[in-house]
């Protein structure tokens, strides 16, 4: 049973979140305070913390911080308050691996925490995070698990590799269920979807969670990058351009 | 002399000197009578006697000779010497033996002469009055002597009716000439009582003319000369006191302690030389004069203050201290409060103000030892036909009349304190809005907690597994609880957003400070700002509105969050305490409330504009500067107080202070 640390100052919170938590057959741990909090998280090593951000004491981004420091690899989704992105994004700039919102939805919940077991399988291997493959003449760069500075070298060398010679051959970047991406990974992608923009060179994101397209959208990258959540679509909007382009080419 | 007191001065005079006249003239006459009568009577007789004793001495030789008619021709011719023919009636001589030798008498001699005045031997002469062929005369004998012998007697008769004569002529002269002077004293009492009584009849009449009220009859009478009352600068200058006029016309040195109060050389004030009388009349034509004078100005005064009274655009009313009733109102009153103003008089001020008796007329007729004046602020008052509307009241003890009174007026203040009631509502509003962030935080927590339990329970229901029944219990009431817990945010804020009532209400004011908590008690909670409550729990209540006072709270406290977190951003390290504490108490039967924080601190020049309204520090878009302005028009709207210390980066106190409700 895999153990999970929730940090909340919500008595009643903390109280349902661990019925529910023990539902989806984890073995919760509850931490009225931030530093309670990181007591225990010292004590047992949960792979997985879920912390509210705003606490009385010790907020949740100095839980966020001190984790991370401690044990880079736990995964810390925090909970932010309906609509507060800006938390939200200070949080991925501190490497939380998710964010949920307040009051916090059964799917978000679930697919934060499967997307954190997924990545959690997939920690130790960079290399099958960030893979190229071919569909239908598009060159498509599959993400998986989380994507901070340290996954840039790899993205940058499979980027090269998918956008051929000229650099201006259709790109998707598709993002897996498992898909996070952090405050650094947000910056190497947006310099280098700056950069293919400026060549010319059509690209599109599909498949990210409804979070991080939210996140997208705040930090610009949807005013020139089309997101889709189906690969199929994004694919046929890519061939479309690339048709374009050639009949545009061919004097 | 009772009986006399309803004499006219005129006829006691009169009769008085009269009086006096007539008894001094009939003293000298009955004087004069007696001893003119007697003188003349008693010269008479001498004259009688000298006449018989020179025929005594002449004849004796005649008697001793025998010789008749020498002795005839003597008496005759004594007789008949000059206006003694008139006096005397007869002479006859006798003998020793009473032998007539000689007499006078044309007829025969009447013997019975001889027996009525004998003449005695010892006696020189004897005088008695007889009666001589029914005329009366005076007999005077004397003896005929010669050497030690006496040879016989005169007798010489007087003619008494000559002597009546003379007598009667000479009263008759006398009491001409009393009579004489009886009417000449007669006519001139008649004129000295004229002449003293017609000016005092007259100042009488000007007594009584003045009484009825007619001032300017009696100028005529007075033959005041000359010049008018209204020529006189006083006269028309009613700021200064007649003698007033005349001092500033001094040079300051002259104005001395003992002439303040005179006029230097006054032309209306004359004293001419002349009587008693003529000064009197002086005296009472000044008298008039300066009665005039001050009551003229005595009406403008009252003209001038009944003009205030009237055209005052506030209503006024005068109230009778012990009956507390109305004695007097202007027409402002009438059109303000709806009554006429027979309607007004006499009605009991109860019915100009609510029953509560809490301030007003009504309580200020209770305070016994409330100063002379007194500001009642926001009273409510009714109309006729039970309208009410708020006033600004101000009373003061007055006389009215004899009476003790008071006088108060009141300024209709409806459409402020509705636009006051407005403006507060208004900044509510603002603050609900600068609630919202906390309200929403205070909101989802509940809402979080419900969204989880029920996801749990739809997740156990979606996978058909059983519930723990100690599980359900668990979601089951906490659902409750929290649904509770939204609740009571959401009714908290509908009653913070409810429009006062104008009426107050009476508050604990603990409530109001703990509400304030529940909104954003967990705001600064997570702000990491310790909050101390440190609450005396029984307080008495004052007289407010909750929902008001918790916005002042709520804007001190928001405040003290933005003073504590601003001098967080401004410290060099950003450390130090993050506090806030407020305390309630009772203080001199007053109740305290303090706000303080640890906060920036507010400067000096600051500190004198903080209750300014629109005078913020905060950054354009962050406050309106209304907050502050706001809340000590609501505090002193309850005759509370707020102050403020604050030492800049130490931290700021405000201090409330709330009078109790009466009971």
């Amino acid at each position: 049973m895999r153990r999970i640390l929730v940090i909340d100052d919500e008595k009643p919170t903390l109280s349902m979140f661990s019925l529910y938590l023990e539902a989806y057959g984890f073995e919760p741990l509850t931490a009225e305070t931030g530093e309670r909090g990181l007591e225990i998280f010292r004590e047992h090593h949960p792979s997985i913390v879920l912390t509210d951000i705003k606490m009385p004491g010790m907020g949740g981004l100095a839980v966020l911080k001190q984790i991370k420091e401690e044990s880079p690899d736990t995964e810390v989704i925090v909970i932010t308050g309906h609509g507060d992105i800006d938390l939200a994004l200070k949080a991925l700039n501190l490497n939380a691996t998710d964010f949920i919102d307040k009051p916090i939805r059964q799917e978000a919940l679930e697919s934060a925490l499967r997307r954190a077991e997924e990545r959690l399988a997939t920690l130790r291997n960079k290399d099958e995070e960030i893979a190229v493959r071919e569909v239908g003449g598009v060159a498509a760069i599959d993400i998986r698990g989380n994507l901070t500075s340290r996954s840039e070298p790899y993205l940058l060398k499979a980027y090269k590799e998918a956008s051929g010679p000229q650099g201006t051959r259709p790109l998707l970047l598709h993002f897996e269920q498992s898909a996070s991406i952090n405050g650094a990974g947000i910056a190497v992608l947006t310099q280098l979807l700056l950069e293919s923009d400026k060549l010319g060179q059509p690209v599109a994101i599909s498949g990210p969670s409804e979070n991080f397209t939210k996140v997208f959208e705040i930090v610009g990258i949807t005013k020139f990058v089309d997101i889709f959540e189906t690969e199929e679509a994004a694919v046929a909007m890519l061939q479309g351009k690339a048709r374009g382009l050639t009949t545009e080419g061919a004097p | 002399m009772k009986p006399f007191r309803h004499v006219s001065l005129k006829i006691k005079i009169f009769l008085s000197t009269l009086g006096v006249v007539l008894l001094i003239s009939v003293t000298i006459a009955m004087l004069a009578r007696w001893i003119l009568v007697s003188s003349l009577t008693r010269e008479l007789e001498l004259r009688g006697v000298a006449i018989a004793q020179s025929i005594a001495e002449g004849g004796s030789g005649y008697v001793l000779d025998q010789d008749t008619p020498n002795l005839v021709s003597l008496i005759f011719d004594a007789a008949q010497l000059g206006e003694r023919k008139i006096l005397i009636s007869y002479i006859y001589i006798v003998d020793m033996d009473g032998n007539v030798l000689a007499n006078t008498f044309i007829k025969p001699f009447p013997r019975d002469l001889l027996s009525v005045n004998i003449l005695p031997p010892d006696k020189d002469q004897a005088v008695t009055l007889i009666q001589v062929d029914g005329e009366q005369a005076y007999d005077i004998a004397v003896p005929i002597k010669e050497g030690i012998y006496t040879l016989g007697s005169v007798h010489v008769g007087l003619n008494k009716n000559h002597i009546d004569n003379l007598v009667g002529k000479l009263r008759f002269t006398f009491l001409g000439f009393i009579s004489a002077i009886v009417v000449i004293i007669f006519l001139i009492a008649l004129r000295l009582s004229n002449y003293i009584t017609q000016p005092v009849t007259r100042l009488t009449r000007i007594s009584d003319e003045i009484s009825r009220g007619n001032l300017d009859f009696p100028m005529a009478l007075l033959d005041a000369q000359g010049r008018e009352p209204r020529d006189c600068p006083a006269y028309n200058n009613t700021d200064l006191p007649c003698w007033h006029f005349d001092q500033n016309l001094m040079a300051e040195s002259e104005a001395t302690a003992e002439n303040v109060r005179t006029c230097k050389e006054c032309v209306f004030y004359k004293k001419r030389k002349g009587d008693e009388v003529d000064q009197l009349a002086d005296s009472f034509n000044n008298m008039i004069w300066s009665i005039k004078l001050y009551r003229r100005r005595l009406r403008e005064s009252e003209e001038k203050y009944r003009s205030l009274f009237d055209s005052n655009p506030d209503p006024v009313f005068v109230v009778d201290l012990k009956k507390k009733r109305i004695l007097d109102a202007n027409p402002r009153a009438e059109e303000v409060y709806g009554y006429t103003k027979p309607e007004l008089l006499g009605r009991p001020i109860a019915d100009l103000e609510p029953p509560d008796g809490m301030t007003g007329v009504c309580r200020f007729l209770n305070m016994p030892q409330a100063g002379e004046c007194i500001l009642f602020p926001k009273v409510r008052h009714i109309k006729k036909g039970g309208v009410p509307f708020f006033v600004n009241l101000h009373a003061c003890r007055t006389h009215y009349r004899g009476k003790e009174a008071v006088i108060f007026s009141t300024t209709d203040i409806t459409d402020m304190v509705e636009k006051d009631a407005q403006l507060i509502q208004a900044s509510k509003m603002k603050t609900l809005g600068e609630m919202s962030a906390g309200i929403a935080h205070e909101l989802n927590q509940p809402l979080n907690a419900i969204k989880m339990g029920s996801d749990f329970l739809s997740l156990m229901v979606g996978q058909k597994r059983d519930i723990p029944k100690e599980h359900l219990g668990r979601v089951v009431g906490e659902i409750s609880v929290q649904v509770d817990r939204a609740a009571t945010i959401i009714n908290h804020l509908r009653e913070f957003g409810r429009k006062s009532d104008l009426k107050k209400e009476k508050v604990d004011i603990n409530i109001p400070i703990r509400g304030v908590f529940t909104i954003i008690g967990q705001q600064l909670a997570l702000q990491n700002i310790d909050v101390t409550l440190d609450l005396c729990d029984s307080l008495p209540q004052i007289h407010a509105h909750s929902n008001r006072l918790e916005q002042v709270f709520f804007n001190l406290v928001t405040n003290a969050r933005d003073a504590v977190n601003m001098r967080q951003n401004t410290a060099e390290n950003g450390s130090g305490p993050r506090e806030i504490s407020i305390r309630s108490w009772l203080e001199n039967d007053r109740v305290a409330v303090t706000v303080s924080d640890t906060g920036c601190g507010i400067t000096p020049q600051d500190l004198q504009k903080i209750f300014e309204p629109f005078f913020t520090t905060k950054t354009m878009g962050h406050g309106m500067g209304l907050g502050l302005s706001i809340s000590y028009g609501i505090v002193k709207d309850y005759g509370g107080d707020i102050e403020v210390g604050s030492e800049p980066g130490e931290g700021t106190t405000f201090k409330l202070t709330f009078p109790l409700t009466d009971n």
